[in-house]
């Protein structure tokens, strides 16, 4: 055998893959100007049935007879979707026109001059028809940069099997929880007390807002940084004994909302924090906590009132896009009455709008809408500042270092106090 | 003989990386030099204070820490490893070609899966090393286990890529030099080191280097399985580098810390070639 | 001592399969199961995933497109990157070291930080989601690796053989192609199995430079089966087992019969 042949093979092989490629490489979003306009939706992938969605946005094109949209998914993980953005907007890309932000970016977009500033979708009227907790997110210098599309806030499961059998109330206070917990386990085998998230990520900032405002504390007051105060302290230390104590599980350092689900939802827990998101699948065919589960909204400190962390994302428009007008259409049209019932119905995503927590249909699908409402109506949003993700490093691993025992909850305080500071000067 | 145009052999080459390599390399050299960020107004160049701020930032020494610690324990073993496999394929036998592939699994199957898949072995409640060892270490949460968990995954996955190329090295020698050292009586220690050992090295050092320079910018694998916690324990420069550039979106302070990986491993390269000077051809 | 190497292997072979056995488990578990342990084995095994696999996703689309890339990045980064090692190796040229130094300075850059800058490079060239984009970064950055792995590879082939060759009548390139090529078989196929596995498994650029499923590769494919908060495990194991398997088959048949065939017989010094 000579050694031309494998050499000759590979430059065929090779001409015929470029070949392929050179078809293959046309750019999708290549569009000539007598097309009709194509409004470019970027979201990340909702779980579940695609028709819904799917009918929405046909639904739009129908109204809009000259519009055409086209729905493009991103990884689900936030921060991926946030570095997408950076990348693509710090470039001045202009090939999506609507996309969905998590709640913790307007601010931070705004201040970027990514976002067409939407204050005029928001008047007065329609500002209230929503809960204030999303509004106050996609407000930036008192004018709004995105619509609110769906929210969320931290709410307390419970096992009301396990907490009837030792004839103990759902807590209303931190300390009631701790006793239950505690009453609980102490009969119950293979089960922990109580489970949420505490690994480094942004889901322990959600967390640890939640102990921290419940308390009375702060971290921003009037602009200046107020991490390193007595209720901070107070709520941090609470915090770090949940696991000293043993009520929570040292592993709560590595739990993010699904692990936490789990554990719950193998009936290895009696409380859960968690998204309101996780009711579905406590109530599916199969699940082993089936009909044992309650709600209600976070237990709080004595002397102060239980809060709630708020979640969810936004529709923003670009804004180097280059159909802004029907951009702003499709933004409002998804963020309607009338979409944001049919994706609560649909995906369980629920809408900010009030009204929406009275609807029949809404109120069969999820029994627990009445009290959501009232935990919605309390929901407070993250610092809404452009340098929030910033700060949420900083939060983030501070926290982290306490619950890891690594440093005292005091230090940590004062150790993020002084790191914020120098964030936002 | 007629001319060889060693001009012509490297021209693809150049282009390539010219027109490819050189903007992006010289993007972030200049961005480092910069103040920018889309939340500030305009761009400013700064000269070296980013690089001032950067020795000042005591995360950044962190992450240091946390990276030369990671990369100088990776790669150790990873090496080590890879030798012993490599020797272990060496010779032909049956069945090579199929355990040949399997060892390579590793590192074929995608890191954001290879990392959850750890994650998953790791996790302190229902996972398979602690079912194995029937304990219950909180691997990934405490700050004293994470980036030790880290290493060790990184040991599994990058272990085949020292293999299949040293595989290549030990099957390029010339099977006359064992023959004639199995003649004069050599034992397998002796034949390892003087004969296939010295062989190696040049080979070894281009493979101490590449993983050298991997490990150092190891960012995905670390950022899926703990996120750079707990307490930013497992915080690589890399992931600092991701922190910065694209959560604070400060692309001019990112870049500096990027250029730092650099400037710290090419001192390594440059060490490494010092000390194998010797044995290259 | 065989016994002793036998031992190694199977802990070779157990250390390296035991993770990817617990993948394709988890692969078959029914989706109740699939977080809790015990028990070990799936109550019964269901091909579910791997069919929520295929019809979920333009799966198959995904695999092609990375197939695409990776076979074209692979030639030519192997191409282009023996050519300029073959330089380095055996011609004269001057500031070889320099070369190589700089060579590897390119593969010294954090991919984060190059990311951006290339974004808009590609950009600008309105290569935006296309594999297009993909090949040249791919090629351009598995460029140092081949070409140092070469350098090393040919420097190994003895210099007399090439010189023979040149006596011979052999220009430069023949003796290059001819003869020294087929000598480093083993370090060319060592090289390419890397670059090709490099490049099949490449997110970051994948994920910035590409939007739409036409230029989807299998790493944001995958990214993408998660939705908001729930992780399909099942789901993901099946993908990966799907997209591991091509890589196993491609280093067995390239090991078995390229490089046994090639060394069959004694390397002549």
């Amino acid at each position: 055998m000579t050694n031309h042949t494998p050499g000759r093979n590979c430059l065929i092989v090779a001409v015929l893959l470029l070949a392929a490629l050179f078809g293959a490489c046309k750019p999708s979003g290549e569009e000539s100007s007598s097309h009709p306009p194509v409004v470019v939706f970027k979201h990340s992938k909702l779980f579940g049935d695609p028709r819904p969605l799917a009918q929405l946005l046909a639904e739009f094109e129908r109204a809009n007879p000259g519009v055409r949209v086209r729905a493009e998914t991103l990884p689900a993980a936030s921060d991926a979707q946030h570095q997408y953005y950076a990348t693509n907007l710090a470039a001045g890309a202009a090939d999506f026109d609507v996309f969905a932000l998590d709640v913790i970016w307007v601010a931070e977009f705004a201040r970027a001059g990514w976002l067409r500033d939407l204050s005029h979708l928001l008047p007065a009227a329609e500002r209230e028809a929503f809960f204030r907790g999303p509004i106050e997110a996609v407000t930036w210098e008192g004018r709004a940069f995105a619509l609110p599309w769906f929210m969320d806030a931290g709410v307390l499961y419970y096992r009301k099997d396990l907490l009837d059998k030792n004839h103990l109330a759902p807590p209303r206070t931190w300390d009631e929880l701790l006793h239950a917990a505690r009453t609980v386990t102490r009969t119950e085998s293979g089960v922990h007390g109580f489970i949420w998230q505490g690994k480094q990520y942004e889901g322990l900032v959600c967390n640890a807002l939640e102990y921290l405002w419940s308390h009375g504390g702060e971290v921003l007051r009037n602009g200046q940084v107020v991490l390193d105060s007595a209720a901070n302290r107070a709520a941090l230390t609470f915090m770090r004994e949940l696991l000293t104590s043993g009520v929570t599980p040292e592993f709560v350092t590595t739990l993010t909302e699904e692990p936490a689900r789990e554990i719950f939802g193998r009936g290895a827990a009696l409380f859960l924090r968690n998204w309101p998101y996780a009711w579905r699948l406590f109530e599916q065919q199969g699940s082993a906590v089936r009909g044992k589960v309650g709600v209600s909204a976070l237990p709080h400190f004595i002397g102060g009132k239980s809060a709630a962390t708020l979640g969810g994302w936004q529709l923003g428009v670009n804004r180097h896009s280059r159909n802004p007008q029907a951009a702003e259409r499709l933004a409002q049209y998804l963020t309607s009455p009338a979409a944001q019932k049919v994706l609560a119905l649909a995906y369980g995503y629920n809408p900010p709008r009030r009204a929406l927590y009275e609807d029949p249909e809404l109120l069969a699908a999820q029994p627990f809408f009445a009290e959501l409402r009232a935990v919605y109506e309390r929901a407070r949003p993250r610092p809404v500042t452009p340098q929030y993700v910033r700060l949420s490093q900083v939060l983030q691993a501070e926290f982290s270092g306490a619950l890891a025992g690594l440093k005292s909850p005091s230090q940590a305080l004062i150790d993020a106090q002084r790191q914020a500071e120098a964030i936002l000067r | 003989m007629t001319r060889e145009h060693p001009g012509l052999f490297l021209a693809p080459a150049a282009v390539t990386l010219g027109a490819v390599a050189l903007f992006p390399a010289l993007a972030v050299l200049w961005l480092s030099l910069e103040e920018r960020s889309p939340l500030l107004a305009a761009a400013r160049f700064v000269g070296f204070d980013n690089y001032t701020r950067l020795i000042a930032d005591a995360r950044f020494w962190n992450a240091l820490a946390n990276t030369v610690y990671f990369s100088a324990v990776s790669v150790a073993l990873e090496v080590l490893l890879g030798l012993l496999v490599a020797l272990l394929l060496a010779r032909a036998f049956r069945g090579r070609a199929l355990l040949y592939s399997i060892i390579l699994l590793p590192w074929a199957i995608p890191t954001v899966v290879s990392a959850r898949l750890w994650e998953w072995l790791y996790n302190a409640d229902y996972g398979v090393l602690n079912y194995l060892l029937g304990t219950h270490v909180n691997w990934l949460g405490s700050p004293g286990w994470a980036l030790h968990a880290a290493i060790l995954m990184d040991v599994w996955k990058a272990t085949p890529f020292v293999a299949l190329l040293l595989i290549a090295g030990l099957q390029t020698i010339p099977r006359e030099l064992y023959q004639a050292a199995a003649l004069d009586g050599a034992g397998a220690w002796t034949t390892f080191r003087r004969i296939t050992l010295p062989l190696l090295v040049p080979l070894l050092l281009v493979v101490l280097v590449f993983r050298t320079i991997d490990a150092f910018r190891v960012f995905d694998a670390i950022y899926v399985l703990t996120g750079g916690g707990p307490a930013n324990s497992t915080e690589t420069v890399s992931i600092y580098a991701y922190k910065v550039l694209f959560q604070a979106l400060e692309f001019g302070y990112g870049s500096a810390v990027a250029v730092s990986v650099l400037a710290v491993v090419a001192l390594l390269t440059a060490v490494y070639a010092r000390l194998l000077r010797g044995s290259m051809t | 001592m065989k016994l002793v190497r036998g031992m190694g292997l199977i802990l070779v072979a157990v250390w390296s399969l035991a993770p990817f056995a617990w993948l394709l488990i988890t692969s078959v578990k029914p989706t109740p199961e699939l977080t809790q342990l015990p028990p070990l084995l799936p109550s019964a095994a269901t091909g579910a995933h791997y069919l929520a696999v295929f019809t979920g996703h333009p799966f198959l689309r995904i695999i092609a497109n990375s197939a695409v890339v990776a076979a074209a990045s692979t030639l030519l980064a192997l191409a282009i990157g023996a050519t300029a090692a073959f330089a380095l190796a055996r011609l004269r040229v001057r500031h070889a070291p320099l070369i190589l130094a700089a060579i590897l300075a390119v593969s010294m850059f954090p991919p984060i930080a190059t990311v951006s800058p290339l974004f808009l490079a590609i950009n600008a060239v309105g290569l935006r989601d296309t594999l297009m984009a993909l090949i040249v970064t791919y090629t351009t950055f598995a460029l140092p690796l081949a070409i140092w792995l070469l350098t090393n590879f040919f420097r190994q082939v003895p210099v007399e053989i090439y010189l023979a060759a040149r006596v011979d009548g052999c220009s430069a390139f023949q003796a290059f192609t001819r003869v020294i090529l087929p000598l480093s078989a083993p370090g060319l196929i060592a090289a390419a199995l890397l670059v090709f596995i490099f490049c099949w498994n490449e997110f970051l650029y994948a994920l910035s430079f590409t939007s739409s499923p036409a230029a989807r590769t299998i790493p944001v494919g995958i990214a993408l089966f998660p939705g908001l908060h729930v992780v399909p495990w099942g789901e993901i194991a099946a993908a990966s087992i799907v997209v591991t398997l091509p890589l196993v088959v491609l280093a067995f048949a390239f090991q078995r019969r390229i490089i046994e065939g090639l060394t069959a017989g004694a390397v002549k010094g």
